[in-house]
Order: structure tokens, then sequence, then C-alpha cells
């Protein structure tokens, strides 16, 4: 639990130290659009890339491999790019050059590589110093190059952020891996638990040890907390933890505190409190006092998910009979229903680009992931599986979504892009992982 | 039994209460003041030991129907049939012969659903057997409800037989 602290601590020294390196100013407008025609989104051709381990000097061996390991998987679950087995280079990384004028493009495009990721990583004190740098292989030019300081223990959260790096100089948009993502399990035995995990499955930290039901996680919008429903004490309250598991009791009115979402500014909880039966969504202040309700009736209204300016919350609710998506502003007011197919549509979640609305709905007996615009209507299928596909959230760009699915067996959480053409199984089956929530990037 | 201690602390004692088996079949009810940064909190532990969620705790399943039987619902329901209320008017039969006996009303799901609306839903199906247990006589004192939703239940296979079983509302073994 200390390391997490330092971890989360220290990730604001890595933002401060980290240097574009002006030097190798990106000669960019030539080789992004050359590169651009090739990559338009998740699910086109995907993209041919090599990603070298980088050149180590002593005492950062293990780095120089594990750096190009979390870049190279990265870049395959974008769906974006192909990475070139490492097998097939021919360039032996701790003899070779990692600039332009020192490397023999030859040796990659023969192998068919398109771009090139190569760098170095060096021991500096107790941290390590990593400058990694993109290449285009055709044109024999460096597209971008950055320097990053951080410990030893910064590595994953480094090359997460070099990844991230890569898709923005290649689409223009930042990539969604300097993140992570809470999602409940069973994995450790029979009791309900919250975890964190980075997108490729590495790092993953128990945020609740209750041995009860733990349930329905969500983020600060600064990545550094989590909002969770526990039955810890009997009833189901809402607490808030750090990713380390120091938790503090946000609301625990007799009945249902449930899915607490911070506002994107972080003023606001959004929840859905229980009172004679009736599930209302009220706002609470960040110690737990409630500001106002957003909605007050007899019906059930619960998942409460955020705009990104703040301004209105989409939430599920029974008020028109079955389960269907509503809109509502934050202040309250009258409900603009969007969802008006299929009988039963649950646990909305809004597109951090504002445009879409992601939910479950049930189809032949079972739930499956759509799509609908904010204004109700371009309604877009993501899945078409056996089990049940449920909680879809949006990555930090908007261009993936996760979600938990059945569809191999036991829960389990699977990643998405937006139009659902590339579904990839991020967890092992069996955990009966549900309620997966992707965080904003970190800070 | 006020006591003012971390949160930690009494998450162990509970479990070690439900180790040693020392517990009596009778509601805990110690006050705990939850001291986290930045703020303060009070929590009453309402873990009852009879009711499902004791019962999980301890490594046993739930309960299916016991002094006071169980009713059914229809999908995505929380309206008592006819069958539910012949049940319940059984169930209020015994209540007032048991003067002094207090249950906890459990709200159900079945798996299909989100975990946040079963909730919701579970507690409607409480709330809904409360009312009629009220109508029917019964004090709204000795009747508390909480809802577990999908997270407790009595079989875990994808058939319409095991959601109907799991669709449910128990009542825990009255206490006085």
């Amino acid at each position: 639990m200390g390391d997490a602290r330092a971890r989360i601590g220290s990730g604001a020294v890595v933002g401060a130290l980290l240097v574009a390196l002006g030097a190798f100013a990106v000669p960019a407008d030539v080789a992004r659009a050359q590169v651009r025609g090739t990559i338009v989104g998740p699910g086109a051709t995907s993209y041919p890339i090599a990603v070298s381990p980088l050149k180590s000097t002593s005492g950062a061996e293990r780095a120089a491999g594990a750096f190009a390991d979390i870049v190279a998987k990265d870049l395959d679950l974008s769906g974006l790019f192909r990475v070139i087995d490492r097998g097939a280079y021919i360039e032996n990384a701790q003899t070779s050059g990692v600039t332009a004028d020192t490397i023999d493009f030859r040796d990659w495009s023969t192998i068919g590589a398109q771009a090139l990721v190569k760098g170095t990583v060096e021991r500096e004190g107790e941290g390590l110093v990593v400058e990694a740098r993109l290449f285009d292989v055709v044109e024999g030019k460096q597209i971008g190059g950055k320097r990053y300081r951080g410990n030893d223990d910064e590595l994953r959260r480094i090359a997460h952020r070099f990844a991230d790096e890569i898709m923005a100089l290649l689409t223009g948009e930042r990539g969604p891996f300097e993140s992570r993502i809470a999602f409940a399990s069973r994995r450790r035995g029979r009791f309900k638990e919250i975890y964190t995990m980075s997108l490729d499955g590495g790092d993953l930290r128990a945020v609740t040890r209750d041995g009860s039901i733990a349930l329905a996680p969500s983020w600060s919008p600064d990545g550094r907390s989590l909002l969770f429903t526990s039955f810890a004490s009997g009833n189901p309250s809402l607490f808030a933890s750090d990713l380390g598991g120091d938790k503090r009791l946000i609301s625990s009115r007799r009945g249902l505190n449930l899915g607490g979402r911070w506002s994107p500014g972080g003023r606001a909880i959004a929840v859905a409190l229980e009172s004679g039966g009736a599930t209302d969504i009220a706002l609470l202040d960040p110690d737990g006092q409630v500001m106002h309700f957003v909605t007050k009736d007899r019906g059930i209204d619960v998942s409460p998910s955020w705009s990104p300016d703040g301004q209105s919350i989409v939430f599920c609710s029974d008020r028109g009979g079955g389960p269907q998506i509503y809109v509502v502003s934050a202040q309250g007011g009258t409900p603009r229903r969007v969802t008006f197919e299929g009988s039963y549509n649950t646990s909305p979640a809004w597109s951090p680009k504002g445009d879409r609305i992601a939910y479950a709905s049930r189809i032949g007996g079972r739930f499956q992931v759509f799509t609908v615009s904010v204004g109700g209507g371009d309604v877009k299928r993501i899945t078409s599986t056996r089990g049940d596909n449920e909680d879809p959230s949006w990555s930090p760009d908007g261009r993936y979504l996760i979600f938990s699915s059945t569809r191999d067996g036991s829960g389990a959480i699977y990643l998405s892009d937006a139009a659902g053409t590339r579904q990839t199984r991020l967890t092992p089956s069996g955990g009966d992982d549900s309620s997966p929530a992707w965080s904003r990037w970190l800070e | 039994m006020a006591r003012s201690i971390r949160l930690a602390a009494v998450v162990i004692m509970v479990a070690a209460v439900a180790v040693t088996g020392c517990a009596k079949k009778k509601r805990i009810t110690d006050e705990s003041t939850i001291t986290g940064a930045g703020a303060t909190g009070t929590e009453e532990s309402l873990t009852n030991e009879g009711g499902s969620l004791g019962r999980y705790k301890r490594g046993l399943g739930p309960e299916e129907d016991g002094v006071l039987k169980d009713i059914h619902f229809a999908y995505d329901s929380y309206e008592l049939d006819g069958s539910a209320r012949d049940v319940l008017a059984a169930n209020a039969e015994w209540l007032k012969e048991n003067r002094r006996a207090r249950t906890e009303i459990e709200g159900h799901c079945d798996e299909r659903g989100t975990v946040e609306y079963n909730l919701a839903l579970g507690a409607k199906r409480a709330k809904a057997v409360k009312d009629y247990l009220v109508s029917l006589g019964i004090a709204s004192e000795r009747l508390s409800t909480i809802s577990y939703g999908e997270e407790l239940p009595l079989c875990r296979d994808a058939s319409e037989q095991c959601f109907a079983r799991n669709r449910r509302v128990h009542f825990v073994p009255p206490s006085e």
C-alpha cells in the first residue's frame, strides 16, 4: 500500500520531468501525412510497426525489454497496429544506432515494418532515463521522440505514456493507455471485491478486502481514488478509497447508496439513493451531504453518468414502464427519454467526447452493448455474442469501450473499439469480473 | 457498545466473530466511528447473522424458505401475484401469533440485468412485501428491508428454473 501512495505521488514527477526532445522536433507534417492515409481509426487495416527493445546501459537491461513489451502490447490492443514479432528483427538492439542517421532502415523495411520504435534506457541515480523515438521506415525519418525520467516503479507508466504518444503522432489523437481500469471481481475467493489494473492486465491491485460485497466502482477525475458501494457493515453504503485501500465513508443512509460518480469538475457526486423502495438520483457534496435531488419519484432511477461538461446526467429509469435511458439537467427538471428501441435498456455511460451514450440492452433474452447519439437517434449495436454483455465504460479518448461479458463463461472484462469491430478479452475468464470503469488519463 | 475505532478494525472484529462462531443469532449493533482523511462519519453495523449476507460471510449459501416462506416474482417485476399474496397471508398469521418477532425482508433478483438496477429492483420487491404485510396488520416497526440485488443467488446456472428461484423475497429467521 505504501508503494501505491508513492507511485501516485510521484506520478506528478514523471509529468514534470517529461521533456519533449526539442532537438528531434518532429519534421512532422510530412511524416504524419504519410501515415495518416493508412490509419483512420480502430478497425481499419492495421499498420505494421516494429518495437525494438531499448538500448540499455548497465543496470537497466530489464527495463529495456519490459518497455518494449508494454508498448507492443498497448499498440496491439489499440487495433490500429500489427506489431511485428521480435524474432524477425535483424538489427541488434544493443549494437545498432537509435537515430535516423545511424539506423539502417532497410533492415526494417525488409521485414515489412512501416514504423519503428527505438531508443535508450539508462540508470541515473536511483531512477531511469528513457529516450524513446518513433521513426517512419519508408521515409527514413524520425516522427517524434520523448525523454522520460522516473523510478523503476514508473516504467510501466512511462511505456503507456509513450504508446499514447505514438497514437497521437500517427492518428492526431492521444491514445488511452496511461489510465487504469477498476472492476468488481470474485477472482480471489467467494467475496466480491474491487480491484484496479492497467489496460494490458498488468499491475493488478486490490482496493477492498471487505470480505463482503463491494460493487460498482467509479473513478475520481484525477484517477487517484475510487467510489464504490460496499455491504461491509451490512447496509449498502458509499465509500471513497485511494488505490491503496485507505477508505472513508461517504454516504450510509439506510437503504441503497449506490453507484456514486464524481462530476467532471470533482465538486459533486451523483448517486442513487433508495428510501422506502424508491430509488432516486441525488447530488452529494464531497463529504456526502445531499446538495439536491436530481430526480424524485416512486420508481427506480439508477446508474447516473455525467456529460463531459458536467451540465447533464444520463441515467436508467423505469418511469415509463420498463427500464429506459433518460437525460436530465444536473439541476433537475423533466428528464428526456433517449432510448426507444428495446424493452430493457440500462447502465448508460456518456462518452468523454460528448456525442454518444453507451448502454446495455436486452435482446433475445440476453444483454448486448449498444451506443446511441445523445439526441436519441443513430443506434449502433456493439456486441452480438452469447451470454450477457453489460456495464460499458468509455476510454479517456472516447475511441474505445470496455464492458463485462459472460460470452466465454464466467464474467470477464473485454475491450472493443467504439464501432465494435475488434473485441479483446482483457481479464482471464473464471474470476466473475463485473462493472468495469475506465479512468480518465492519470494525472 | 459504542466504540470509536477504525473501520478496518471493525471489519476484522466482525470477521473474528464469524470465524470463532461465538455469535448468537442476533443482530450485531456495534456503532463505529470511521476516521479517514478529511472526513468522519458514523456507520452502524447491520450485519444480520441469520440473514443471507451473514451466512455468506460464514461461507454458507443463502437459505430458501424457513418458518416464513419465500415469495417469487416475474422477471423485472415487483408485483405480488395471487400465490405470493397467499404465502404472505400465512406469513402474516405467523407474525400475529408471535407478536414480538421481528424479521428482515430481503429482496433478491436473477442475474439478468445490471448489478445496480437489480439492487434497486430488489428494494422494490422488499418494499412491496413489507407494505402488503403492513396492510394485513403487521406493525412496520417489526419489519426491516434490504436488497441484495443479484449478489446472493440460490443457484448459478443460466436456466429459467434457476432464474425463477432467485427472483425472490426471503425472510430472515425471526428474532425477538
